[in-house]
């Protein structure tokens, strides 16, 4: 039997009917058409369906949609304001930090969990913050110099 | 990759949850972080008929310290208790177990709870929990009971908890001054790993330059459950702290490990880490107390 849900994605609310076997990853590709979550492994294990669930970052695919009612959830297509992209996203641009491009809706997530709560990160912090998200391209030096460098920036 | 169909259940306090799974038996399945139970359904180990969310159980969130005992909610997350002052200054080899846990992103869903009755050999909470000598909270439609952890797992996903019975809580007692403790988790990887071997120890020492009055050191994913050692402990008790002693420590606990040959590591290797592992975390709990 569906369930209904209500949840606020990208700061728009959904009220919305659901199968309780489907996953959050699910309902954002399959239902909201916001296909910008990838799924990869669907087992947790390598960060592209990530998204910003009350502030933190998780893997969409081990949500249930049920369980993300009355939650605020952020995904890629969340990021871009009317001021323009995000920080990240400008610099992700500007140093090349997308080679295939397939981990970097999930990349630009974690990292901007990150700076949400630590808007000056030192390396380490960013390397661990991204620790979940897998590159299979290995462009990891240029995503974290990404996320370095949109720290830097002045906040708008 | 889909999951099976189920019917969702989602009471708001653990008198609900009691009598739903009362009344389910086996043919439920608790969800807590959901980080290992829908990894299972979805790679169809388990298909249960219901699945009973305890994400909207305030009191199964909670931490906090109550007249020298500090308890801990089922489903509080890994990231909640790695971040945690209060368990970062009496229980460090707790903090860093959650620390080490999957991955940022998985330390945000998953549970204390659920890594307890996963009860995978290799799993970073029991080792820390058991050198403090936690108990659990197991609560049911007819009343509750405490477990000592080390009587709670029994073998690799195996824990006395019964299908109409949910984990509630985790007590640890405050230590006593002058106590240190470690975690030591030795992966190929630093995220996302399954520890190859881990050791947590505990020890309290009488007085600042005292012997040792309390020591308990317990090895992960080296025995279907985690071990304690007892070899390592008589080895410790009454003797002043030293290098040679905590040496000999490792040793002892080496001989008590039970590891096997897998694709992780040979029994061999497993055994020198335990040995090397143990002597590093008595180092560090001695430099924490």
């Amino acid at each position: 039997m569906k369930k209904l849900i209500c949840l606020t994605i990208n700061g728009k609310e959904y009220e919305l009917a659901v199968a309780p076997n489907m996953t959050l990853a699910d309902l954002l590709r399959e239902e909201l058409l916001l296909t910008g979550t990838k799924k990869g492994c669907e087992l947790g294990d390598c960060g592209t369906c990530t998204v910003i669930m009350n502030g933190k970052a998780v893997n969409s695919c081990l949500v249930l949609a049920v369980q993300a009612s009355g939650k605020e959830i952020t995904t890629v297509e969340g990021l871009e304001t009317e001021d323009g992209l995000h920080p990240l996203q400008e610099k992700f641009i500007e140093n090349g930090a997308i080679q295939c491009g397939f981990c970097t809706s999930g990349m630009l997530l974690s990292g901007k969990a990150l700076l949400d709560k630590t808007p000056k990160p030192d390396e380490l912090e960013i390397r661990t913050a991204i620790s979940g998200n897998l590159c299979r391209c290995t462009g990891y030096q240029k995503i974290v110099e990404s996320i370095k460098d949109a720290s830097e920036m002045d906040p708008r | 990759m889909l999951l099976p169909r189920f019917e969702f259940h989602e009471p708001a306090t653990v008198e609900e949850a009691c009598r739903i799974l009362g009344e389910l038996g086996d043919k439920a399945k608790t969800l807590a972080g959901g980080t290992d139970l829908l990894v299972n359904m979805k790679k169809k180990v388990v298909a249960p008929d219901h699945v009973v969310s305890l994400d909207r159980i305030a009191s199964l969130a909670e931490m906090g310290s109550d007249n020298g005992t500090f308890r801990i909610g089922a489903c509080a997350k890994a990231v909640e208790i790695a971040q945690s002052d209060a368990i970062g200054t009496d229980f460090p080899a707790l903090q860093g177990g959650a620390a080490k846990l999957g991955s940022p992103l998985i330390r945000n869903l998953a549970t204390i709870g659920g890594n307890l009755v996963s009860a995978r050999p290799a799993a970073d909470f029991p080792p820390p929990l058991m050198a403090y000598g936690a108990k659990v909270v197991l609560k049911s439609g007819n009343g509750g009971r405490t477990v000592a952890l080390s009587d709670f797992i029994k073998g690799p996903g195996q824990t006395v908890i019964a299908p109409e019975e949910i984990l509630d809580s985790i007590l640890i007692e405050k230590p006593e001054s002058y106590s240190g403790s470690a975690y030591i988790k030795l992966g190929i990887r630093e995220a996302l790993e399954i520890s190859l071997v881990n050791v947590a120890v505990f020890m309290t020492t009488d007085g600042p330059d005292g012997p040792i009055k309390a020591a308990r050191v317990v090895m992960g994913s080296v025995g279907p459950t985690p071990l304690l050692s007892p070899a390592a402990e008589k080895t410790l008790l009454g003797e002043k702290p030293s290098e040679a002693l905590f040496l000999a420590a490792g040793e002892a606990a080496a001989m008590d490990s039970k590891p096997i040959d897998d694709f992780r590591a040979s029994a061999d290797y497993k055994r020198a880490m335990v040995k090397e592992l143990t002597r590093r975390a008595l180092v560090q709990a001695y430099g924490n107390i």
